[in-house]
């Protein structure tokens, strides 16, 4: 026991020491502006993929157009660890229910007024996601943390109650399938460029940027309704927050 | 000050998340070395598109020589995804686990494994 403990220190410092030799020597004297020499070929390129998508967000034009295959397995890994929660937590029965701790006024007054305020933000964060910093991911993930106050406050069973709870289990593929269903319909149809199936439209606008808004609300939608269902397993299997 | 940027910091970071990760005996703790070795990744790649009159990587707003490099920024976003599935999923089997040794020790449920195998063997 003694001695692979030790073998593994001493791997991981090892590791460690040769992970810091090499980034050291290829990045690390540079002071805090790194890129600062560097030429901007690479910004040049996506600058231009950027242009061709109609998108204003050089980010989103790269993970929802020419790496949109990398993202929509990304979001098949998401979706996966989602169903392992539910898997292994409904798999375990359910525990003895605990009374909720009733939240002091402050919260809940509090929790009234944001509630629609950050759902709001956070559909405004997946639409604009081609325009300005944000996209499907963060949008999701700011409105599920809405939900979560929203838990704290009311408690999961009447969040769960007044969102239904089968329609969010069955939203949830739904989603999964129609992000499957968009990204391959193009191959299946035939069309070049494989990625993009709507024209690219005048830059700046909201319908501009050819179908990333049509991703980013999917995959907003995905998020918020997966990030529901792990907390709400969570908040399940240990009594009320 | 030149050495200190994105990177050393990151690597300092990876070094506190992998020692926590190999020494400490918490599960929880274990997994939160992990999100810290994760967070020190990120921080590595998007600080080696970093300028120090850096701009966003958005057309029409940024003026185009300063933008930052997007393509670090874009396969983050993978990164963080995957650590948040990650987290869940481990938190998941930590708490199953713990519903059956009532421990979070990595050691002694370690030991206690190798005694119900060693009773197993003793039945067989």
């Amino acid at each position: 026991m003694r001695h692979v403990s030790v073998s593994l220190v001493l791997v991981a410092v090892g590791l460690t020491a040769a992970f810091c030799v090499v980034v050291l020597l290829g990045f690390g004297f540079r002071g805090p502006g790194i890129a600062d020499t560097e030429p901007a070929l690479s910004v040049a390129t996506w600058i231009d993929v950027a242009q061709g998508t109609g998108a204003r967000n050089i980010v989103s034009a790269i993970y929802l157009n020419v790496r949109l295959f990398d993202t929509i397995l990304e979001v098949l890994v998401f979706s996966v660890a989602v169903l392992g929660v539910h898997f292994y937590l409904t798999a375990r029965g359910r525990p003895e229910p605990v009374e909720s701790i009733p939240e002091s006024s402050v919260v809940r007054v509090a929790a009234d007024l944001l509630l629609p305020l950050i759902l709001l933000i956070g559909l405004y964060v997946t639409v604009y996601g081609h325009l300005s910093p944000g996209g499907g991911f963060s949008g999701g993930v700011i409105a599920g943390t809405g939900l979560l106050l929203a838990a704290i406050v009311l408690g999961t069973k009447t969040v769960t109650a007044r969102l239904g709870r089968r329609l969010l289990d069955r939203l949830e593929w739904i989603t999964l399938l129609g992000i499957l269903i968009v990204g391959l319909v193009p191959a299946a149809l035939a069309r070049t460029p494989l990625v993009d199936l709507l024209p690219a439209g005048s830059p700046g606008r909201v319908g501009s940027g050819g179908s990333i808004l049509l991703y980013n609300g999917l995959i907003g939608l995905k998020v918020f309704v997966g990030s529901w269902v792990i907390i709400r397993h969570f908040v399940d299997h240990r009594g009320e927050i | 000050m030149s050495w200190l940027n994105g990177v050393t910091v990151s690597i300092v970071l990876f070094g506190i998340g992998l020692l926590g990760l190999v020494l400490r005996r918490d599960l929880v703790i274990k997994l939160l070395a992990l999100g810290l070795v994760n967070a020190s990744t990120i921080l590595c790649l998007v600080s080696l598109g970093a300028r120090s009159d850096g701009a966003p990587p958005l057309l029409g707003i940024s003026t185009v020589q300063n933008i930052v490099d997007p393509l670090p920024q874009a396969i983050v976003l993978s990164a963080i995804v995957i650590n948040f599935a990650i987290l869940a999923l481990a938190l998941v089997f930590v708490m199953l686990l713990v519903e059956r040794y009532h421990t979070t020790d990595s050691h002694r449920i370690e030991r206690e494994t190798a005694e119900e195998e060693e009773q197993e063997e003793l039945w067989s």
